[in-house]
């Protein structure tokens, strides 16, 4: 790992020349909401900001994508889609969305693989920005994370007053800077210092906690607890816990055609609808409030860990400031260890 | 890594037969691949399933309900349920479909060699067990005695009537036909699967269960198995949910942390005891 | 300003009826002044139960959402009935289901709540970034105190209420078996001073306008979920064949989503804003739910939820009927 810094002035410069070469997406706002977008020159950014409405999973995995075209009917032919090799810099990533993209990985990349998901990933170089005013909901910390973790990016920028300390962390960060390294000048003992009083402060900040240990275990023994009526009472089934999380990647598949052409195109679906596992028999497998709540807790929580190295959750914090009836998953996790087996 | 999993192959519609007709029709469908590569190098096993699309109406999984031993071409049977299913009764010989797979887990027809197979079957539910009946069939020496019992609830809705009848003939196999409610003519039993297969009362030795048809059903069946003495292990069974992918990314045919696509469809007493979820 | 006591004895004496299954009101939430929908199905539940101005959920969805859990061979289906904590607006939605006939009046028990008006979290977060440091939140004639960071702030309540709340006409319940406290006397009129803005403008500027919203939705259906009136038992979104509205997210989809969703709420929204609420693309729906209810004032002299014995507007039919709107 080198370390750099980088002026604030110097931003626009150095943005200005990723451009040339990538698709730069980076956080914009409009009134309240701040998106990751693809911008067109180095004003459009914002960064002050916590963290973006919807998670920046929302350009690797889109919410409407094209899976290949086709005539339509009964003597169908299939116009196969050319899977782009575009360049993206997703600039000032936050470290627990840039981590959703490592847990994404275990899904899109095991027995099968997804090329619309893994070319994009492959060809995205994830530029950090550390989050040194953590919200009020964030808890990354409980994950082992840390808001200025380097883990999961390929550089990280860290605001140390007038400059970025810069730290390139893969392969595909170094020689990214090093194509323009002009721009940037060494770190030094100070610069370093800086960055590290701004992690600890940012670490003080996050005052939320979510207790892990144990719950793989005994989410295993309460599957028929109380518990999952009583939370999906209040639960109005809106999956907006969902559609913001950076995790969450269930898709729906549908054709949508005239009489002349056609797409089978994917679209971001949820788990907390209850068309999604609805037979065409009329059998619904989970056809309560109930049993979908569950498995949303289940699937981050349970399954997850249980099938690969993470659980679903990085502590973003979305899920909980945007339920529209305070269902926290925090208190959620605290319940599941307070239930008596 | 150009290769779309989600881009199926051009098959052409050979033959359609029908099995059922009426409100719950169903159809058997021959399909070919146009590609002559494909065609030759398309490989499954029976249990495995295939998603089958109609461009413009979208995509279903089915089980593939031919057996690999019958080269040159797959079938599936596909009742009349929702808006794909509907599409594809409409469509006719000569037609073009989309198939991709072969998809999901199979029997273990070299495990169970030199072993009875009890196939227990409701409706629409044998397809998946006709593809190993009739790689069984023509594998004989492979295995030992073949029972068939399959149900539905009238006349009308039992699938693969002549080729149940041709096994009925046959010395090394044994059918044992039921339809829910009494109807005229009908001389084999009358009543639900799970109560015929009691009534049957088959050996547990060297023996294996394989059933499929409705939830309620695979329940029963299963437990009157445990009571004639079979072990946990030596009943399995083939599930469907509702799938989108096949793949294992869309999410929604999960059973507690397996996927019935890739993990599945075919699932031990045993693997589906110690797993929680919803069915 | 509620009384705690008289709420709680209210609900403590509702829950111990023996018709009553439980209560739903609001208790405090996770997480600084959050509050949450709470059910109370004995005596002690209820002593949690809370009135602030931040119990903003219309509670009048909870009737039509409840599950079922299957039944035992002996057991009986529970028909008791559920009681509600009720605003004006929400007691306005109860109304509105009974004239469609989605509920009965004896279903519920309405304890109601002459409301001063609801604050927009959405107005509190945009002013306090770290609102979950706000300890409490309370009003205080026409302003509202707030204890932030061992601070008290005063904040003027109309930078805070929702923009439905400050002109509410209906802040009483019109209807109630337990009213808690005096019912208000109010004066407000609406004056549709958002939809008119948005009515001057040329048509061009009014479909920038709501593009420019409609892009950013993510067809998530929150605000139908959180809609009392959205109680269909299949939506039309949803249905697979036909399909009315393609599933793929783009403004033309998005645009008929929202508009349909509008219209199949004309003559029947009491304007309680929750869709508003929960919508998290920020789509300022209540303009176009009120843009509706003042055309059907204009057209039909009608306001929806008032009175449980008047017939839904639009599926009656009078010969006189204005019909200058049909081409």
């Amino acid at each position: 790992m080198d370390s750099f810094v980088l002026l604030k002035k110097t931003l626009p410069t150095f943005i200005e020349k990723l451009s040339d070469e990538y698709d730069v997406f980076a956080p914009t706002r409009k009134d309240n909401i701040f998106e990751y977008k693809l911008i067109s020159k180095p004003s459009d950014i914002n960064l002050d900001f916590v963290n973006s409405r919807l998670p920046p999973k929302s350009i690797l995995l889109q919410q409407t994508e094209t899976l290949f075209k086709f005539k339509p009917g009964r003597k169908g032919k299939i116009l196969p889609k050319e899977i782009s090799e575009d360049k993206k810099i997703i600039f000032a990533i936050r470290p627990c969305d840039a981590k959703s993209f490592s847990i994404l990985d275990t899904v899109f990349d095991s027995d099968f693989k997804d090329p619309l998901y893994l070319s994009k990933r492959e060809n995205s170089v994830l530029i950090g920005l550390s989050c040194n005013n953590p919200g009020v909901n964030c808890f990354c910390t409980s994950f082992g994370d840390s808001p200025t973790s380097s883990k999961f990016v390929d550089i990280l920028f860290t605001d140390i007053g007038e400059k970025f300390f810069v730290e390139t962390i893969s392969d595909k960060g170094k020689k990214l800077v090093e194509k323009i390294t002009d721009l940037f000048e060494k770190a030094t003992e100070e610069d370093k210092n800086l960055k590290d009083s701004a992690e600890k402060e940012a670490i003080d900040t996050i005052k939320r906690n979510m207790k892990l240990e144990g719950v793989v275990e005994k989410l295993d023994e309460i599957f028929e607890s109380q518990l999952w009526h009583s939370i999906a009472m209040k639960c109005i089934g809106c999956g907006t816990c969902t559609f913001l999380c950076p995790t969450c990647h269930c898709f729906d598949m549908q054709d949508e055609a005239t009489l002349k052409e056609g797409a089978r195109i994917r679209v971001w679906d949820s788990c907390m609808y209850s068309e999604y596992t609805m037979h065409a028999s009329g059998h619904n497998p989970r056809p309560a409030r109930m049993n979908r709540v569950r498995n949303r807790v289940y699937h981050k929580f349970s399954y997850f860990p249980k099938n690969s190295e993470y659980t679903a959750c990085t502590g973003c914090g979305r899920c909980i400031e945007f339920c529209p009836v305070n269902i926290d998953i925090i208190d959620v996790i605290a319940k599941v260890r307070e239930v008596k087996v | 890594m150009t290769e779309n999993p989600y881009q199926p192959w051009i098959v052409t519609i050979d033959e359609i037969r029908n099995e059922v007709i009426g409100e719950r029709a169903i159809k058997t469908f021959k399909l070919v691949f146009q590609d002559e590569e494909v065609k030759k190098n398309f490989t499954f096993l029976p249990g495995q399933c295939i998603m089958v699309s109609l461009f413009g109406s979208g995509e279903c999984f089915f089980a593939i309900s031919s057996s690999p031993t019958q080269k040159g071409y797959i079938e599936a049977s596909v009742m009349k349920l929702g808006k794909v299913t509907s599409a594809l009764h409409e469509c006719e010989v000569g037609d073009t479909l989309g198939v991709r797979g072969p998809y999901g887990n199979h029997f273990d027809v070299d495990g169970w060699k030199n072993k009875n197979l009890l196939f227990i079957g409701g409706g629409i539910g044998q397809a998946p067990l006709r593809a190993l009946i009739n790689y069984a069939i023509d594998n004989r020496e492979k295995y030992n005695k073949l029972d068939i019992i399959y149900g539905a609830r009238t006349t009308g809705d039992l699938c693969y009537k002549e080729e149940l009848a041709d096994l009925e003939k046959r010395e090394d196999s044994d059918v044992h036909l039921s339809i829910d409610v009494e109807e005229e003519g009908w001389n084999h039993y009358v009543g639900f699967v799970p109560d015929n297969l009691t009534r049957f009362d088959p050996s547990p030795e060297n023996t294996i269960a394989i059933t499929c048809g409705p939830p309620i059903m695979i329940k029963f069946v299963m437990q009157n198995l445990l009571k004639l003495g079979f072990s946990e292990d030596q009943i399995f069974t083939t599930l469907e949910m509702r799938m989108k992918c096949g793949i294992g990314f869309c999410g929604r045919c999960n059973i507690g942390n397996l996927y019935v696509c890739k993990d599945g469809p075919v699932f031990s007493y045993n693997q589906l005891k110690n797993l929680q979820g919803d069915m | 300003m509620v009384n705690q006591e008289q709420l709680v004895d209210a609900v403590k004496k509702t829950v111990s009826r023996e018709d009553v299954k439980y209560v739903v009101g609001y208790e405090k939430g996770t997480y600084g002044c959050e509050v949450t929908p709470s059910f109370a199905h004995s005596s002690e539940e209820a002593e949690k139960f809370i009135f602030t101005p931040l119990c903003v959920h219309n509670l009048a969805i909870y009737p039509k959402l409840e599950e079922k859990l299957p039944l035992g061979r002996d057991e009986k289906e529970d028909t008791r009935k559920i009681g509600l904590v009720v605003k004006g607006c929400d007691s306005r939605a109860v109304v509105q289901i009974i004239q469609e006939k989605g509920l009965k009046r004896e279903d519920v028990v309405l304890i109601g709540i002459p409301c001063t008006g609801v604050v927009n979290p959405k107005k509190l977060k945009s002013r306090y970034p770290n609102y979950a440091e706000i300890v409490e939140i309370e009003e205080k004639d026409s302003s509202f105190s707030i204890k932030f960071n061992e601070e008290n702030h005063t904040i003027p309540k109309e930078e805070l209420l929702f923009d439905a709340c400050i002109n509410c006409e209906y802040p009483n319940p019109p209807i109630y078996d337990i009213l808690i406290g005096e019912e208000i006397k109010s004066t407000n009129k609406e004056t549709y001073e958002k939809v008119k803005v948005v009515e001057s403008k040329s048509q061009k500027e009014k479909w920038a306008y709501w593009e420019e919203h409609f892009q950013r939705c993510i067809r998530c259906y929150a605000c139908r979920d959180a809609c009392p009136l959205c109680y269909c038992k299949e939506c039309m979104v949803d249905q697979l064949d036909p399909r009315w509205v393609r599933r793929s997210v783009n403004l033309s989809e998005n645009t008929a989503w929202n508009i349909m969703r509008a219209l199949h709420l004309a003559g029947r929204c009491v304007g309680c804003s929750e869709c508003e609420r929960v919508c998290p693309m920020d789509i300022p729906l209540t303009e176009l739910n009120k843009k509706l209810e003042k055309n059907i004032m204009e057209i039909y002299d009608y306001i929806p939820g008032i009175s449980e014995e008047a017939k839904p507007l639009l599926g009656t039919f009078k010969p006189d009927d204005p019909e200058e709107f049909i081409l």
